[in-house]
C-alpha cells in the first residue's frame, strides 16, 4: 500500500540493486526488518545507543535506526546478512563464532559489522583500538574480552 | 506520523530556507542523530523533514588565506576530527571532534546538527566557543554572521530564527600557536559530558599570550568569561589566579541535578578539571617550545 | 574404558553461534507472519491511584484499530507463586507508573501506538511509597491495603508494606558480642539494578481456528509462560503451545512473564496473530529489576580472625507487586553468612511493597546484595585487625562436610584451593601492572563468594536414529548462556561421540520434556543430569543389543569413540547403525532413554538452625569462589576504572571450558556496572533514566580490559554431570565488595552503598 507521500528509492543493498518506496519518517532499520525482511539487524534500543543496528553505509558502520531510509538512495548499504562470502561466514564472523565471543548473539550482527569496519581501515589493530571500534556496542552476556581476541584472531588469520 | 507529513531533499539553500521560512514544524534533517532519536522516541513529530544531504558542498572542510577554517555544516564529526589542517587554538574543535560519542555516530553526525541542537552538555558549543568561532547563517531574509559566544541561548535553544540554517562555522587563526586541552568527564564511555572544559593557552617566554576557557555542561549555554579570561594575559600562569578564575565562572554557571552527576558535584569539578586541563595545555607548550628551540 | 574425552571438557563453539553471526537466527520479534497484527500497552502515567473509568471511544476512531481491552474484558483473576497479588491489566487500581492498563490490536504499530495515547483513562490519585523509607514510615500508605484477603502459599505475618518476614537463628549471637575482639558494623544499600539484556521483550501470539494458540516470545521458560497464560487468562495448558525462538539474553528479567499473557488475550480478541514488542523504555519501566535493599550488618571477631557472631537484618524493595520476592529474600538472607563458618548468628529479613516496578529474580538472586554487606564488612574486619584480607577469609572458609547456614550440608567444596590461586596469582601479577596514571590511585580488594546450582525439577529424553546418530530432547531454552551447546556435549560424551551426532530440538511445550525454568545456575547441573541418566539408560540398552549381537556379555564390552561397540581386547564389534537398523525393524523397538527428577540433595536442618518462613526448603548444590580486581581512583573527579579482574571458580568441571570463561566474564562485567555504574533513580514515583542515554551500563571501554578466569576442577560434584556444577551466577556475587575494597585500600575511603559513582568516591575522598 503505497501512500501519495511515500518517496521512491534506490539503494544497493548487500550488493544488488533495489528499489523500494519508503515512508517519510521510516527509518533504515525498519526498511530493512520489515520492508526487505532482513532482520539480522537488532533494534535494541532504536536511540543509537546499543549498537545492534549498525550497518554499514558507504562503507561506514552507522545506526540503521537514526537513518531516514529515504536519505539511502543511491548510497550502499551492507548488513550482517551481506558480511557472508559464497553464502559462508566471512574471516570476522567466524572469528566470532569461534572466540566464543557470541552468546545471546543480539549484539553480535552490530558488533560484526563494527570489526569488520576496523580490520579493513586497519589489518592490525591492537587491543585497545578494537575496543575503541567496539565503543558504543553494549554485549551483556560477554564481557566483551572474547570479542577483543575475536577481532585480533581475525586479524591474525587475514594476515597469514 | 500525520497523513501531511513530507521528505524532500533540495539542491539548494535557497529552497531550503524557504521550504523552512513556511512551515514552523518542518525540521532539516542533517546526521540525524539526535533528531531521529527524538522521533522515535516520540518527543518530535515534524511535519516535513528536509535533508540537507543533497546540498553541494555543504560538508567541505577548507582552510582558507588568511589562514581561517570554514567547517561546512554537513562535516562529520570524524572528518572534522581527522582534518590536519588545524593549527594552534584551531584545534581545540578536533579535540572535541574526537571525543562525541561514539565511532558510527562520529561517522552520522554534524557540527551543524550539533551546534543547532544546542544541547549544553555537548562537545561542539563548548569548544567552538573556546576557539571564538564565528557561525555563518542563511535565512529567507538573508545571510548573517554571529559569534559563537552569541550563537547558544538557552537549553536547546540558539539564535536562529524560524527558516533560518547555520550553513558554516569559521575557525579563525591563531598566531600565538596555542596548545589546548579538551577534558571531558563522563560517566561512561561516550556519553555526553557531565562537565566539559576546552582550553585554549598560549605561552610565550614564561608569559601567557592566549587564554580562553569554556566550560560546558554547568549552565545552560557554554560559559565563558572573557574579563576574567583577560587577567591572564601577559603574566605567567599562577595557579592561585587559576582558582580565582574558576570562583569567577562558577558565579556564572546555573548547574542541574541529572542522571549524570548533581549540581553540587558539577560545581566541585569544575575548577578541578579546568586546572587539570590547563595544566595539560601547558605541559603541551612546553613540549613545543622547547621543540622549537632544539 | 579409556579417560579420553569425545565432547566434554573441550571448548566447542556454540552450536547457535554460526547462525548468530550470520544474522539468519531468529529472535521472538524476527517473527512476523500473515495477517499479523502490533500490539501496544498504555501503562500507569501514575504511581498510585484508583481507575475511576476508561473512555475508549476517541482511540477506537483510529483507522487500523481491531481490538482494545482492559481489565473488564479479561477473567478477574489475581496471580502469582507466592502471594496472588498480580493482575494481567489493571484492575481498579494502579500501583507504578508503567504498570500495563489497557492493550490494542491494530494494523500498524504506529496505530496501535496512537490509539493507546489516545485511552483517556480517569485517575483519582492516591498517595504512594517510592522508597524504604516511605513505606516504613508510620501511618505510610498502603500498596495492598487489601492484602490480608490474598491467597498465599505460606502464613507469613505481614505488617503495613510489609508482605514477608522470615528468620534464621544459629547459636546465640547477643550472648557472645561481649567476647569478641573486634566489632564492625555498618548499614549498606544496594540500587535497582536493570537486567538490560540487549533483547526487549517480546512476544508474537497465533490463534489458530481450533481454538489453540502458539506463542513465541522472550522468556527463559517455555513451561513457565504456558502455566502462566493459563492461569491468568484460564485457558486450559493443552491449548497453549510455547515455542521458543532464540533469547536475547536473561540474567532473571525473563523469568516470569512479560507481554505475553498479554498478546494471548489480544488475539483471542481479535482472532488474528498480534505481536507486541516493548521498546527499551517500555521494557524499563513496565518489567522488573534487582531489588534495591537496605541491609543492617554487624560481624565480630577474635584478635586471630576467626569469626564468632554476626547480626544482619535486609530489607528487600520488592516493588508494586510479589513476584520471586519471598524467594530473593529468603536466598539473600542465606548469602548472609557467605562461605564462611561462623557459630553465632541472626538474620533478618523483611520484603517490602512501594509503589515502584517490581523487583524479581536477576543473576545473583539476592545474593549480590547480602554479599556486598558480607564481604565488605569482612574488609573492613582485616583493616582492623591488620591481617591480610585473603588469609582473614581463608581462616574462616567453609571445607567439605561443613554446613551451609540453615544447616544444608555441603558436599563439594574448593572455597580454599580458589582463595589460594587468587591470592598466588595476585601476588605474582598486581606489581607487573603498568602504573596508575598520573593523579590517579591504584587499589587492590578481594572478595569471597558462592551461590547455588540445582532447584527444582526437569527431564530429558534421547533417541537413537536409523544411522546411529542421536536425537536429544529437553525443555531448556538457551537464553545465551549455551545449554544447547553443554546439554549436547554431555549427551555425547556418555556415549562417547563427538558433538555433531548428537541432533538437539527446539524447545516446544508441545513435545518437549518438562524443564522448569532457565534460572539459579541450575541448567549444566539439574538438565545436564537428567540428560546424562537418560543417555545411561540408552547405553544400557545399546550394550545389552550389543552383547546378544557380539554373544558375549554385556560386561565384556566398551564403548569406542565415534559410536561402535567393542568386545574388550579382541577385534569383533558392532556399530550403533548396525544395532539402530535390528532394534528399529525386529528386536526390541527403538532405542530410547528417558529420565526425569526433581532436586533432592540435603534439606535444611531443624537441629541446627531456627528457620521461620523460608519460601522453599532445600536449594541445591553449592558453589564457591573468589574474585580479586585491581582499580584506578581518579583523585581529581573520584572517577573509578577497574583495570584487570580475577575470578576464580570451584566449578566441579567445566563441561566447555570456553563457554564457562564467557560466562564468568560476562557475570564480571555486570558486576562491574553494578558496582560503578548501574542504578535506576526514582523521582515522585516516576523512573527518571528509562533508557540507555540515561541508564548506562559498561560498554567494551568502560568494562576492564582483562579478566583472568581460573577454572578449579579439584572439587568435583558427586551428583553432577562429569562433576559439573553450575557457573551462570556465582561470578557477578563477589564483584561489588571486591571493588569497594580496592577503593578503600586506594583512596581510605569506605563506601557502603552502591553504585560507587565517581561522585559518591570523590564525596568519600574529600570527606576523610
Ligand atoms: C548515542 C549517541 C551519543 C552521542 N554522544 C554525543 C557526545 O558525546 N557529544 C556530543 O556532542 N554529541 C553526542 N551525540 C549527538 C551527536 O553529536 C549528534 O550528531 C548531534 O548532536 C546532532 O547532529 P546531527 O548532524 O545528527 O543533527 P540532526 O540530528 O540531523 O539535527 C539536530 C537538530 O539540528 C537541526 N539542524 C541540523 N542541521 C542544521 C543546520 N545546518 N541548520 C539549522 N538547523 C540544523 C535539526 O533540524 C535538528 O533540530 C550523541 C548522539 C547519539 C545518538
Ligand atoms: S537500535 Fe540502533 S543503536 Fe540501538
Ligand atoms: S552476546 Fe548477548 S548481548 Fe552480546
Amino acid at each position: 500500500m503505497t501512500e501519495s507521500n511515500d518517496i521512491p528509492i534506490r539503494l544497493t543493498l548487500n550488493k544488488s540493486l533495489k528499489s523500494v518506496f519508503c515512508k517519510p519518517t521510516e527509518t533504515l532499520l525498519s526498511l530493512l526488518r520489515d520492508g526487505f525482511g532482513l532482520t539480522g539487524s537488532k533494534r535494541g534500543c532504536n536511540q543509537g545507543l546499543c549498537g545492534a543496528c549498525t550497518v554499514l553505509i558507504d562503507g561506514k558502520p552507522m545506526r540503521s535506526c537514526l537513518t531516514i531510509a529515504a536519505t539511502c538512495n543511491g548510497r550502499d548499504v551492507v548488513t550482517v546478512e551481506g558480511l557472508l562470502e559464497n553464502g559462508k561466514l566471512s574471516t570476522m564472523q567466524q572469528a566470532l563464532v569461534d572466540s566464543g565471543g557470541v552468546q545471546c548473539g543480539f549484539c553480535t550482527p552490530g558488533v560484526a559489522i563494527a570489526l569488520t569496519s576496523l580490520l579493513r581501515e586497519d589489518p592490525k589493530p591492537d587491543r585497545t583500538k578494537i575496543r575503541e571500534a567496539l565503543s558504543g556496542h553494549l554485549c551483556r552476556c560477554s564481557g566483551y574480552i572474547k570479542i577483543v581476541d575475536a577481532a585480533e584472531a581475525a586479524a591474525e588469520k587475514a594476515g597469514s | 506520523m500525520g497523513p501531511g507529513m513530507t521528505f524532500s531533499e533540495p539542491e539548494t539553500l535557497d529552497e531550503v530556507c524557504s521550504l523552512l521560512s513556511k512551515d514552523p514544524e518542518a525540521r532539516c534533517l542533517a546526521g540525524g542523530a539526535s533528531l531521529v532519536a527524538m522521533m522515535n522516541a516520540g518527543l518530535l513529530a515534524p511535519t516535513q523533514l528536509i535533508s540537507l544531504r543533497k546540498i553541494p558542498d555543504l560538508g567541505a572542510i577548507t582552510s582558507m588565506p588568511d589562514g581561517s577554517v570554514k567547517i561546512g555544516a554537513m562535516a562529520r564529526h570524524n572528518d572534522v576530527a581527522a582534518f590536519s589542517g588545524f593549527l594552534g587554538a584551531q584545534r581545540i574543535i578536533s579535540a572535541a571532534a574526537c571525543r562525541i560519542g561514539h565511532p558510527a555516530i562520529r561517522n552520522m553526525g554534524t557540527i551543524g546538527g550539533s551546534i543547532c541542537h544546542a544541547d549544553p552538555s555537548a562537545d561542539y558549543p563548548t569548544a567552538i566557543t573556546a576557539a571564538d568561532a564565528v557561525v555563518s547563517i542563511l535565512g529567507s531574509e538573508g545571510a548573517r554572521q554571529v559569534a559563537a559566544r552569541d550563537f547558544f541561548v538557552d537549553w536547546l535553544e540558539t539564535t536562529l530564527e524560524q527558516g533560518e540554517i547555520a550553513v558554516s562555522v569559521t575557525i579563525p587563526p591563531d598566531p600565538s600557536n596555542a596548545s589546548v586541552h579538551y577534558e571531558k568527564f563522563t560517566r561512561a564511555d561516550g556519553d555526553f559530558a557531565t562537565v566539559s572544559v576546552a582550553a585554549c593557552l598560549g605561552m610565550s617566554d614564561g608569559v601567557v599570550q592566549t587564554f580562553r576557557v569554556v566550560v560546558g555542561g554547568v549552565a545552560e549555554k557554554p560559559v565563558r568569561s572573557p574579563e576574567d579570561e583577560a587577567v591572564f594575559i601577559g603574566r605567567p600562569l599562577k595557579d592561585s589566579d587559576i582558582v580565582e578564575f574558576s570562583a569567577a565562572l562558577e558565579a556564572l554557571c546555573n548547574p542541574i541535578d541529572d542522571m549524570r552527576g548533581s549540581a553540587d558535584y558539577r560545581l566541585k569539578l569544575m575548577p578541578r578539571l579546568i586546572s587539570r586541563a590547563l595544566k595539560r595545555a601547558q605541559a603541551d607548550q612546553l613540549v613545543s617550545d622547547s621543540g622549537e628551540t632544539a | 574404558m579409556t579417560q579420553e574425552f569425545s565432547a566434554v571438557g573441550l571448548s566447542s563453539a556454540r552450536r547457535d553461534s554460526s547462525e548468530k553471526a550470520g544474522g539468519a537466527a531468529k529472535f521472538a520479534d524476527d517473527y512476523s507472519v500473515p495477517g499479523m497484527l502490533y500490539g501496544a500497552i498504555l501503562g500507569s502515567p501514575i504511581a498510585s491511584g484508583r481507575i475511576k473509568s476508561i473512555d475508549l471511544t476517541e482511540a477506537k476512531t483510529v483507522p487500523g484499530v481491531v481490538s482494545i481491552l482492559t481489565a473488564d474484558d479479561l477473567p478477574d483473576r489475581r496471580v502469582g507463586s507466592f502471594i496472588k497479588d498480580e493482575v494481567t491489566l489493571a484492575r481498579g487500581y494502579v500501583r507504578f507508573v508503567g504498570e500495563p492498563v489497557a492493550a490494542v490490536a491494530a494494523e500498524t504499530k504506529e496505530a496501535a501506538d496512537l490509539a493507546a495515547q489516545l485511552i483517556i483513562v480517569d485517575f483519582e490519585d492516591l498517595p504512594s511509597v517510592c522508597s524504604l523509607d516511605e513505606a516504613l514510615a508510620e501511618d505510610a500508605p498502603l500498596v495492598h491495603p487489601g492484602q490480608d484477603d490474598y491467597v498465599r502459599t505460606s502464613e507469613t505475618p505481614t505488617n503495613g508494606n510489609i508482605f514477608w518476614s522470615a528468620s534464621i537463628l544459629e547459636g546465640n549471637p547477643d550472648a557472645v558480642w561481649d567476647s569478641c575482639d573486634v566489632i564492625v558494623e555498618d548499614t549498606y544499600e544496594t540500587p535497582g539494578q536493570y537486567h538490560a539484556y540487549m533483547e526487549p521483550c517480546s512476544a508474537l501470539a497465533e490463534p489458530d481456528l481450533a481454538g489453540r494458540i502458539t506463542v513465541r516470545s522472550t522468556a527463559q521458560s517455555i513451561f513457565y509462560i504456558q502455566g502462566r497464560i493459563s492461569d491468568e487468562l484460564d485457558i486450559p495448558m493443552s491449548n497453549i503451545r510455547c515455542v521458543a525462538p532464540k533469547i536475547g539474553g536473561g540474567f532473571g528479567g525473563k523469568n516470569g512473564v512479560s507481554v505475553q499473557p498479554i498478546a494471548v488475550a489480544l488475539a483471542r480478541a481479535s482472532g488474528r496473530p498480534v505481536k507486541i514488542t516493548l521498546s527499551r523504555s517500555q521494557d524499563m519501566e513496565m518489567l522488573r529489576s534487582r531489588h534495591p535493599t537496605r541491609i543492617r550488618m554487624r560481624t565480630g571477631a577474635k584478635k586471630d580472625g576467626t569469626l564468632v557472631a554476626r547480626e544482619a537484618e535486609l530489607w528487600f524493595d520488592a516493588g508494586a507487586y510479589t513476584d520471586e520476592s519471598p524467594a530473593v529474600l529468603s536466598f539473600g538472607m542465606l548469602c548472609s553468612r557467605g562461605p564462611y563458618n561462623c557459630p553465632n548468628i541472626s538474620v533478618k529479613g523483611h520484603a517490602v511493597y512501594t509503589n515502584k516496578l517490581k523487583a524479581g529474580s536477576f543473576r545473583g538472586f539476592g545474593n549480590p546484595q547480602a554479599t556486598f554487606a558480607s564481604e565488605s564488612q569482612l574488609d573492613a574486619l582485616a583493616v582492623k585487625l591488620n591481617m591480610d584480607p585473603i588469609e582473614l577469609r581463608r581462616k574462616n572458609a567453609m571445607k567439605a562436610g561443613d554446613h551451609w547456614l540453615g544447616g544444608q550440608t555441603v558436599d563439594s567444596c574448593a572455597m580454599t584451593q580458589c582463595l589460594d590461586a587468587l591470592d598466588e596469582r595476585l601476588k605474582e601479577e598486581v606489581s607487573a601492572l603498568p602504573p596508575a596514571e598520573e593523579g590517579w590511585q591504584r587499589g587492590v580488594g578481594v572478595s569471597g563468594l558462592s551461590h547455588i546450582s540445582g532447584l527444582m525439577g526437569t527431564s530429558a529424553f534421547v533417541n537413537l536414529r536409523a544411522d546411529g546418530t542421536v536425537a536429544l530432547q529437553t525443555g531448556v531454552v538457551d537464553i545465551g548462556q549455551g545449554s544447547d551447546t553443554v546439554l549436547p556435549q554431555i549427551c555425547a560424551e556418555t556415549l562417547r561421540l563427538p558433538l555433531e551426532s548428537i541432533a538437539y530440538a527446539a524447545q516446544d511445550t508441545d513435545s518437549s520434556p518438562y524443564n522448569w525454568k532457565t534460572a539459579a545456575s541450575r541448567i549444566t547441573y539439574t538438565a545436564g543430569r537428567a540428560v546424562m541418566q537418560a543417555t545411561v539408560e540408552m547405553r544400557e540398552r545399546i550394550l545389552r543389543d550389543a552383547a546378544d549381537m557380539l554373544e558375549c556379555s554385556k560386561d565384556d564390552l566398551e564403548l569406542d569413540i565415534g559410536g561402535t561397540v567393542r568386545v574388550v581386547g579382541a577385534d569383533r564389534k558392532v556399530s550403533f547403525r548396525e544395532i539402530a537398523a535390528r532394534a528399529f525393524n525386529r528386536v526390541g523397538g527403538p532405542i530410547v532413554g528417558q529420565h526425569a527428577f526433581a532436586f533432592d540433595g540435603p534439606r535444611f536442618d531443624p537441629k541446627r538452625a531456627a528457620m521461620s518462613n523460608f519460601a522453599f526448603d532445600n536449594l541445591g548444590v553449592y558453589v564457591f569462589g573468589a574474585v580479586g580486581v585491581v582499580v584506578d581512583v581518579d583523585t581529581v573527579t573520584g572517577k573509578t576504572i577497574v583495570q584487570k579482574v580475577w575470578s576464580a571458580h570451584d566449578i566441579g568441571r567445566a563441561i566447555n571450558p570456553q563457554s564457562v570463561e564467557g560466562q564468568v566474564q560476562g557475570a564480571v562485567v555486570q558486576g562491574v556496572g553494578y558496582a560503578l555504574l548501574e542504578e535506576l533513580v526514582w523521582e515522585n514515583g516516576r523512573l527518571t533514566n528509562p533508557s540507555f542515554m540515561d541508564y548506562k551500563i559498561p560498554d567494551g571501554m568502560d568494562a576492564p580490559s582483562e579478566i583472568t578466569v581460573m577454572l578449579i576442577e579439584e572439587a568435583p560434584e558427586a551428583t553432577g554431570p562429569f562433576g559439573a556444577k553450575g557457573i551462570g551466577e556465582a561470578p557477578i556475587v563477589g564483584v561489588a565488595p571486591a571493588i569497594a575494597n580496592a577503593v578503600f585500600n586506594a583512596t581510605g575511603a569506605r563506601l557502603t552503598r552502591i553504585p560507587m559513582t565517581s561522585e559518591r568516591v570523590l564525596n568519600g575522598i574529600l570527606s576523610l
